[in-house]
């Protein structure tokens, strides 16, 4: 690395422009560039009415090549309008597009002053600063990286299945990793989907097929991600492969393991609402078709073995000597799609939720109207299975709650309440459904029309107010709440009760993302890189959000932000390499001590210590330029590219020097 | 040892037993009560009115006198007491212009001295230095259970009882800090230390109505049965309060209620001090069973509980 | 009448965007500023701010992103705290702390930076000029040597 380097005779040339009389109505451009035509450095200086016009560049371009000039001012308007412009004016002129400076003498000074005499003066301080920029700037070029054109998608819910999928038919490798043993999420565990009231394991199983044949697609289920390293474009990721101790080639789906063995288990693909072995596939269309033995709860592996299922296995897939394993993988991007949880009912001690087996979450209630759940079908109550006739549904249990739960909204509850009763009133028509609700949010396309139905046709009963008790007399549950519409107290004798709980944050994410190092918002989902303009990516490179980990949403805006997840990263791979500003902090070795204040300080993790040389080196495709290394550097070892100490000191004497 | 105690005007007229019994109780704790000199009414709720401040300056002044007198914690068993005191504690150490207020009233009262009779002016401003306690929260973090349960003199058999907070001692909830007031333990795990059954049943803390004894008896008589019956239909062979307010209207409104409410055929109510008393091995005829008027001597008899032989 | 200068550091994300923003809604302010644009808030060392002192302005101002809003995640915390501890630096140095200003501006508060720069113009106005090179010049100390 070389020292900082010395002003050298450099040819400036200024252009100051009139931008008709936005600038030149205030400000006495004529002046300006009079009077520094004889400043030390500058060796050409015009004023002229719009710089940013075709005759405008032309001129610079002319100018640059006539004159042999070594950097350009530009004194105009803001640099966000048309450095871009001068630049590629610049280059065409064969001269390094960082040798530009914009000087801003429109949006900051005769846009905002009404003194012509004291705007021009500070229009001269402005140039002259440039000036000196521009005596010691470096020809700088773009950083250049390639990119592993292979995707990790984390997460195989209905999310991470779209994005796995978009990407691989762009032509791409897809790596998918999901911890459960089968692939489908939550919305697998679903009945009906609002608001079609299509089957939900109807549409979304020929998705986890497609995944499962694509031949871009590598699936690994009961795997998790153990850790990643590296930069976008360049990630290197650790997978840790769960001992399934059945190998999934084998297994034939016989079921003859099952059968024999002798450990019971609450299902949580049933939400405990009924029972699996310790050997067990998850759903009937698990994919991968196979068996999985859950070693947590299976009677022993080592020393002593049960050994009964393996007895009854004839393709001989049962193996309990398998171990954990780790797997190599080299990705450029990472989707992230890991999904949420329900908010538990314990934190709502006043509901009843722990206390009492019929009160329960919208997943258990979809299990029970699942046709493939615990009760066939039927809504039964899960205490003593007694069809109920009034079933009550509280919304908003745990959102929209400043003082003690989420202060957030989460957004499905509306729909999938209405959903739930109107599907319990068709196959319970004498039942009575009532609905507690603050508001019925029912925006997405058919989504109101789909509440009225409920309202109208199958006769739910909507009452607007919050449930504050709810407690059990005898065999029925007793629900207190107000109908704010009328001002008076309710009180509802229900058989059963459905909570609308909050969609919070997946368990077990914080793990995860410390090693992803990506941020959250304050409410534990994934945080987008801007809330408007930029959904699908994380402020950390290379990382792209899907699904509801980045917050509330319900199924067509996850596929949709799955798609333009995976449509962004499509952007990345489209590149031939990634292109990063040059703007960035290098490291003089001659004046670094190796103290690591550098280190500490930067939000990138882009700078380490070289154990052998004893100094900071950066990774400057990691390095964003922010420059706090560069201020915190006790030394001067860390300056950032064209925007040195010696550069500020030099932009300051010349502005504040009268 | 000494502790400061604040019994509040109600313990001292109409529901002396809370008083007796608390005192006797503490004893068999080897904690005597002492009254702050001089105390008068806290002023019963903490100040509803546009005129927020001038209302502090009663409670405040109780605890000043607790500080005069070398204390730096005082408990009381009203829950009202309790509320007030604890909260104008707060105000005065959150709100700056409470604290120059109410402290320039107070700053010019006359302090007489004891022995010499010397009046003397000018009292140091207070700032919230007494600590104001529950007596449940003080047996609950100050005394512990295991040291009462060492104590017990009379095992209690799992007598099965329905607690009962009332409105005043959880709420609100973040000036009191005393449990979590939607499903709070404090009560269940003090009857349970001193050998009963907490009764779990879902009006423990609803509104008995009391404060409409006057406006309108009909619907407190409602909102006290309602209590009874849910504790009753529970099983709880009594409902234990916390407060001489809720004690009060439960016990006192019984008649009522079962005029209006025929099948209802009572419910005894008791002061947590007494089952205190009671399992201590204080004699029945300190407890202050007299002033029920729904009999409660039954729960006390000899056969209901046994000797703890020590 | 004493015309104050303004040395004005503004990170690009927000507070420049703000003052383009008071530009573009043409509000006025007085023009007894100048600035430098930097990438982050962060980069500003304290060096700076003494050499500005040095080469004659009598206030420094420094324009960043909201606390949680920065477009490199936490530099203006750093920021804070290295202008927390500057503040009683300078008071040692004897110079007024008041004459350095630390202002969270947003993008979108074009307003808020124009009224800041009159703010900040008026309350420096009122302190005097600072001179620091004129008074070490003419110190007791100097002058002997």
């Amino acid at each position: 690395m070389t020292a900082p380097k010395k002003k050298k005779e450099k040819r400036i040339g200024l252009f100051v422009c009139h931008c008709g009389v936005n600038i030149a109505g205030v400000v006495d451009v004529e002046k300006v560039a009079e009077t520094l035509k004889d400043y030390p450095g500058v060796s050409f200086s015009t004023n002229y009415v719009y710089m940013c016009s075709d005759p405008g560049q032309q001129m610079i371009i002319d100018t640059i090549k006539e004159k042999h000039l070594d950097g350009i001012i530009v004194a105009a308007c803001s640099p966000t309008l048309h450095e871009k412009t001068f630049q590629e004016a610049a280059r065409l002129a064969g001269l390094n597009p960082y040798q530009i400076e914009i000087a801003n003498i429109r949006e900051q000074d005769s846009w905002v002053h009404t003194d012509g005499a004291r705007a021009t003066k500070k229009a001269i301080k402005i140039v002259k600063s440039h000036v000196e920029k521009a005596l010691q700037n470096e020809n700088l070029e773009p950083i250049k990286v390639d990119v592993t054109k292979r995707a990790l998608v984390i997460g195989g819910g209905i999310s991470g299945l779209q994005a796995a999928l978009d990407i691989a038919d762009h032509g791409y490798e897809v790596v998918l990793v999901e911890k459960n043993p089968s692939i489908g999420g939550k919305m697998i565990q679903l009945s009906e989907t609002f608001p079609t009231l299509d089957c939900s394991q109807c549409i979304l199983t020929p998705k986890m097929v497609e995944v499962s044949r694509h031949p871009r697609i590598r699936l690994l289920t009961y795997h998790e991600v153990d850790s990643i390293s590296g930069f976008v474009g360049n990630f290197k990721v650790r997978i840790r492969k769960k001992p399934r101790y059945v190998d999934e080639r084998l297994c034939n789906l016989c079921g003859e393991c099952e059968k024999v063995c002798p450990q019971i288990v609450p299902d949580e693909f049933n939400m405990g609402l009924s029972f699996r072995k310790a050997i067990y596939m998850p759903f009937p269309q698990a994919i991968p078709g196979t068996y999985t033995l859950d070693a947590e709860h299976c009677l022993g592996l080592s020393p002593v073995r049960c050994g009964k299922c393996k007895d009854v296995c004839d393709k001989k897939a049962i193996d309990y000597d398998m171990k954990e394993s780790f797997i190599e993988e080299e990705v450029g991007a990472i989707v992230v799609a890991t999904g949420y949880d329900l908010y538990t009912m314990q934190a709502l001690g006043e509901y009843g939720g722990e206390k009492y087996e019929d009160v329960i979450n919208g997943l258990e209630f979809e299990r029970i109207l699942s046709a493939s759940g615990p009760t066939g079908g039927v809504v039964r109550r899960p205490s003593d299975g007694k069809i109920p006739k009034s079933v009550v549904f509280v919304q908003c249990s745990g959102s929209r709650d400043t003082e003690k739960h989420n202060p957030y909204c989460s957004k499905i509850c509306c729909m999938y309440t209405a959903k739930h009763a109107m599907l319990y009133k068709h196959r319970v028509p004498d039942g009575q459904a009532t609905v507690f609700y603050i508001d019925v949010r029912t925006g997405g396309k058919a989504f109101d029309e789909f509440y009225q139905r409920a309202v109208e046709e199958d006769k739910v009963l909507y009452i607007r107010g919050k449930v504050s008790k709810i407690f059990k007399e005898g065999d029925k549950l007793i629900v207190w709440g107000a109908d704010t519409l009328t001002g008076k107290k309710v009180e509802v004798e229900a058989d059963m009760v459905v909570l609308a709980m909050a969609m919070v944050k997946a368990d077990g994410i914080m793990d995860l993302l410390k090693k992803l190092k990506i941020s959250t918002d304050i409410n534990g989902f994934l945080a987008e890189a801007h809330p408007k303009l930029r959904p699908v990516e994380s402020l950390n490179a290379g990382f792209y959000l899907a699904g509801c980990a980045q917050g509330p949403k319900d199924i067509p805006e996850a596929v949709a932000q799955a798609s333009a997840a995976a449509a962004k990263v499509g952007d990345l791979f489209a590149q031939k390499e990634l292109i990063h500003e040059p703007t960035v902090v290098p490291v003089n070795d001659e004046l670094c001590s190796g103290c690591g204040i550098c280190i500490a300080v930067c939000p990138y993790d882009a700078r380490s210590l070289d154990p052998e040389r004893g100094v900071a080196v950066v990774n400057e495709i990691l390095c964003e330029g922010c420059g706090a290394c560069a201020a915190a550097c006790p030394s001067g070892a860390a300056q950032q590219r064209n925007q040195t100490d010696e550069q500020i000191f030099s932009m300051l004497r010349a502005m504040l020097r009268e | 040892m000494k502790l400061h105690y604040y019994p509040g005007c109600t313990l001292k007229e109409k529901t002396t037993a809370l008083d007796i019994s608390t005192r006797e109780a503490m004893k068999r704790l080897d904690i005597e009560l002492v009254e702050p000199e001089g105390w008068t009414c806290c002023g019963a709720e903490y100040p509803l009115t546009e005129e927020k401040i001038v209302g502090l300056a009663a409670p405040i002044r109780v605890l000043r006198q607790v500080r005069e007198e070398g204390g730096d914690v005082v408990v009381t068993t009203c829950s009202f007491c309790y509320a007030v005191l604890k909260r104008a504690n707060r105000a005065i150490q959150q709100d700056p212009l409470k604290h120059k207020r109410i402290n320039a009233y107070l700053r010019d009262d006359i302090k007489i001295n004891e022995w010499t009779k010397e009046k003397t002016t000018g009292f140091e401003d207070y700032n919230g230095e007494v600590k104001v306690l529950h007596l449940l929260e003080y047996l609950r973090d100050r005394v512990g259970y295991p040291r009462i349960k060492s104590r017990l003199k009379r095992d209690l058999k799992g007598l099965p009882i329905a607690p009962y907070y009332g409105c005043r001692l959880l709420r609100p909830a973040d000036e009191m800090n005393m449990d979590e007031p939607d499903s709070p333990r404090v009560f269940e795990e003090f009857l349970e230390a001193v050998g009963c059954k907490a009764v779990d049943y879902p009006f423990k803390q609803e509104c008995c109505g009391s404060y409409l004894s006057v406006s309108l008896p009909a619907a407190a008589t409602e909102a006290s049965y309602r209590v009874l019956r849910s504790a009753r239909m529970n099983e709880a062979k009594a409902i234990a309060v916390t407060c001489p307010l809720c004690f009060y209207n439960l016990d006192h409104r019984q008649e009522a209620v079962k005029e209006t409410f025929l099948d209802f055929p009572g419910l005894p109510v008791l002061f947590f001090t007494q089952l205190l008393a009671w399992a201590l091995g204080v004699d029945k005829a300190l407890l202050g069973l007299k002033e029920h008027s729904v009999a409660a001597d039954g729960l006390f008899d000899a056969h209901q509980a046994a000797e703890v032989r020590s | 009448m004493f015309e104050p200068q303004i040395m004005c550091f503004i990170c690009k994300w927000c507070t420049a965007t703000a003052a383009d923003m008071a530009g573009t809604s043409r509000m006025h302010y007085a023009p007894n500023n100048v600035n430098m644009r930097v990438m982050c808030s962060s980069r500003i060392d304290p060096q700076h701010i003494l050499y500005a002192f040095k080469q004659g302005a009598d206030g420094v101002f420094i324009g960043g992103c909201h606390p949680g809003d920065c477009h490199y995640v936490e530099g203006n915390y750093k920021t804070l705290r290295r202008i927390t501890l500057f503040k009683i630096m300078l008071q040692d140095l004897g110079i007024d702390p008041r004459r350095l200003r630390l202002e969270w501006i947003s993008a979108a508060e074009g307003k808020k930076y124009a009224e800041t720069m009159d703010e900040f113009t008026e309350q420096v106005r009122a302190m005097g000029p600072l001179q620091l090179n004129e008074k070490a010049l003419t110190s007791e100390v100097t002058k002997d040597e």
